[in-house]
């Protein structure tokens, strides 16, 4: 019995070369809708795995309540105060909070891929914002002093925007900065932005004291608890608290899911149409076999054994364009840069990431659309009538 | 029995081949129609732009502020027929996921320039005359449920009153309509209203919307704008309402460019298919055209009923494809909520046309080498075959 299936299963491989067109044809066509695909998952995992990678269970975020985004929020110098003396917040080995309230003004920056205007943050930081950021490095150049006009870039916008090289002069309104600095915080969302400092930041556009968000430097993951106590007990705060975790993985959804959305109906619409291809493939498959499976079952070979031989084919070609699908997008796409408009509105830059997990997905889809393909196809050639045999071409 | 006859037969010769290559073709063409479909409502902000109307906005970005006087200022310079500006209020009603798209506006200055918001006219005189009035686009108002009369209190999550509070109460005394395709899907109120209860970034606004004499003079115009403000604390940038709204949209990563990716690979894929199957269908029916020609069949008669062959299954799938589309879009444009979020959702008639252009193109395309191999038939050798 697995003799036969297997000698069956041997001749339909061996004799693909002869349907070398149809085949091809099936092959690339399900190599196409991997592609479409693992194109999409790879968009969407590449931007949620910035976002996932960025922050940490030990800082929270605090913003005004209501505010929901960091450019909407508003927090003055008091408030930074309070925080700062507030439950559950770490200290320095000198004893000073580790907390550092920051702001940011969304400033123009020109992306390469299209040469037009996108929006970057500017954010305003203190001596503080380093220890709060695990990771961070310069990797070129050196921070900007206080109190001047120097700016640090990430290292995520030198490579998606134009203008922003060491020692290159920007002029952002009616202020020139000099860059001095490229950091790196290992490919999380703050390599997306642009750093001075607070002070000149905020003299320059006229903020006065204030800032948009504080982040706090926790004892503990689960201090945050104490912080949040604090703040429901103090009336003269009124604010949203999040772990910085928490803070962007929410940020994550919307966008990954919206791309994911769209992907998968896609795909699987792509799906039934390269299905109705495989499906055509070994129906001519099993046509031009007819004489020759005729032949086998006049011998002594089972029916059985013909459908599996021609169901094994269908699988053959579906997971050898699965196959070429998924190494194509791997090689095309994998570590792409690119860059969105994040929640924050402003640009996020992510690398596309072609996944274990969505390249098993891509495989499963192309083995599905296989079998669905040989399904009838294999049920035919089960059904071959003997006299088939004696049919002259 | 004319060649029409003889051609539908010949497709449909193998039912179930011709279902199956109509299918894969008809999806082909779903995706095209329907990403056209979404396509058009995303590119929407360039394509609807009035060609003589400019967008001012802080040279530094446009979320940031520019003083109110720039109005006035703007509508001084030569070429400018009118000027309306407007400022984003961040607005959701009751919780804050329920965002509503709402700008402070100055009415009168503000529907003069946008000729394509229709009112009715006392609904439009209300909104102009009653400072604490909210003009609420149709999509909006049946989105939320909202009509006439009504009062509502909508919050900011970014600006806040004097007195802590970032609500601001409303009247609905207006419901407003595109023209044609144009959204109404926003909401706006007097700005003075808002204005005078700021704790912060008082007498700002967020860009200014110029209509110029006649689009000649947008260059003219922008320049003499900018050159104004240069030097300033806010430095301006003017760009026609297309290039902004192209800017715009172009922050989101190149669109246009992963629908060409998903488009070409739905169409790559039957090409291939559809092609190898054709090529296969005529060669299984070389004795055939041998007799044929041996009845006297001239070759260019030949060629073309194998040409028109693929074409007609083209134009079968295709016509098919984009019917389902048109359904497709129709259907989701009705669902409720829809409007809201995708004003003007509709099936573009350019859409469909390039649609059937490219079946007729599929067609010839796969039909070629066929054909050429029907046209090449030699009756000696066909026939000796067997």
């Amino acid at each position: 019995m697995f003799k036969q299936i297997g000698a069956v299963t041997m001749i339909n491989l061996r004799s693909i070369p002869q349907r070398a067109g149809l085949s091809l044809a099936t092959i690339i066509s399900i190599a196409l809708v991997t592609g479409v695909l693992l194109g999409f998952l790879a968009m969407s995992n590449g931007f949620r795995a910035t976002l996932q990678g960025t922050g940490s269970d030990n800082v929270a975020v605090a913003l005004r309540a209501g505010s929901q985004a960091e450019l909407n929020s508003g927090l003055s110098s008091e408030d930074v105060r309070l925080i700062e003396e507030a439950p559950g917040v770490a200290r320095d080995s000198e004893g000073r909070p580790l907390v550092s309230g920051e702001l940011y003004v969304i400033v123009d920056g020109t992306k390469r891929a299209s040469g037009t205007d996108a929006n970057l943050p500017l954010r305003g930081v203190g001596p503080q914002a380093l220890s709060l950021r695990e990771g961070f490095e310069m990797v070129e150049g050196r921070m900007f002093e206080p109190g001047t006009n120097e700016l640090v870039v990430g290292a995520s916008v030198l490579r998606e925007f134009s203008g922003f090289d060491l020692g290159e002069t920007i002029r952002l309104g009616s202020n020139e900065w000099v860059v001095v600095g490229i950091f790196s915080t290992g490919g999380s969302v703050f390599e997306s932005e642009i750093w001075a400092d607070i002070a000149v930041i905020q003299n320059l556009y006229n903020r006065g004291t204030a800032v948009q968000s504080v982040r706090a430097r926790l004892t503990s993951v689960e201090a945050i608890e104490d912080l949040r106590a604090w703040e429901e007990d103090e009336p003269r705060v009124n604010l949203d608290i999040e772990s910085e975790t928490d803070f962007f993985a929410s940020q994550a959804g919307g966008t990954a899911v919206l791309i994911e959305f769209v992907g998968w109906p896609l795909a699987i619409i792509m799906a039934i149409g390269a299905l109705a291809g495989a499906w055509n493939t070994m129906y001519s498959s099993v046509d031009t076999r007819m004489r020759e499976i005729a032949t086998l079952r006049a011998i002594g070979f089972s029916g059985f054994a013909a459908a599996v031989g021609t169901m094994v084919e269908s699988l053959v070609l579906a997971a050898l364009g699965g196959l070429v699908g998924a190494l194509a997008i791997y090689l095309l796409f994998n570590g792409v840069s690119a860059s969105t408009l994040g929640s924050g509105f402003t640009q996020v830059v992510f690398s596309f990431a072609v996944t274990g997990g969505s390249v098993i997905a891509g495989m499963v889809m192309a083995v599905v659309i296989g079998f669905f393909g040989g399904l009838v196809p294999a049920i035919r050639s089960a059904y071959v009538p003997l006299l088939t045999v004696h049919r002259s071409e | 029995m004319n060649d029409l006859t003889l051609i539908r037969k010949n497709l449909f010769r193998k039912k179930l081949r011709a279902i199956l290559l109509t299918l894969s073709i008809l999806i082909a063409f779903l995706i095209f129609g329907v990403l056209g479909a979404f396509y058009k409502v995303w590119n929407s902000g360039a394509e609807l732009a009035a060609d003589n109307r400019l967008v001012t906005v802080n040279r530094i970005n446009f979320t940031v502020t520019m003083p109110y006087a720039y109005w006035g200022r703007i509508q001084a310079v030569e070429g400018v027929e009118a000027a309306s500006f407007a400022n984003w209020f961040g607005g959701y009603y009751q919780e804050p996921t329920r965002q509503v798209q709402t700008f402070a506006v100055d009415p009168e200055s503000y529907l003069n320039v946008y000729p394509e918001l229709v009112f009715e006219p006392e609904q439009r005189a209300a909104f102009i005359a009653n400072r604490t009035c909210l003009a609420v686009g149709r999509d909006i108002a049946d989105f939320y449920g909202w009509s006439l009369g009504d009062r509502i209190p909508l919050l900011s999550n970014i600006w806040q009153k004097s007195d802590g509070s970032s609500s601001w109460e409303f009247d609905i005394c207006a419901v407003f309509d595109g023209r044609e395709d144009y959204p109404a899907n926003y909401a706006m109120f007097h700005y003075e209203y808002y204005n005078e209860d700021l704790a912060f970034n008082q007498d700002q606004i967020g860009w200014i919307v110029i209509q110029t004499q006649s689009a000649d003079m947008n260059a003219s115009v922008a320049d003499t704008i900018d050159t104004m403000f240069a030097n300033s604390p806010a430095e301006t940038e003017t760009a026609t309402e297309a290039a902004f709204s192209e800017g715009f949209a172009n922050q989101f990563g190149n669109i246009a460019l992963i629908l060409l990716f998903v488009v070409g690979s739905a169409f790559s894929t039957i090409l291939i298919i559809v092609g190898f199957t054709m090529v296969t269908a005529i060669n299984e029916r070389t004795g055939e055209i041998a007799v044929m020609k041996t009845l006297g069949f001239p070759a260019p008669r030949i060629f073309r009923m194998v040409l028109s062959e693929s074409v007609m299954l083209s134009l079968v799938g295709g016509l098919l494809g984009l019917g389902l589309a048109w359904g497709m879009v129709t259907l989701i444009a009705a669902a409720p909520g829809v409007s809201a979020f995708l004003p003007g959702l509709s099936m573009p008639q350019n859409v469909f046309i390039a649609g059937v252009g490219l079946a007729v193109l599929l067609g010839l395309l796969t039909g070629i080498i066929p054909a050429i191999n029907a046209q090449r038939v030699k009756i000696v050798t066909a026939l000796g075959k067997q």
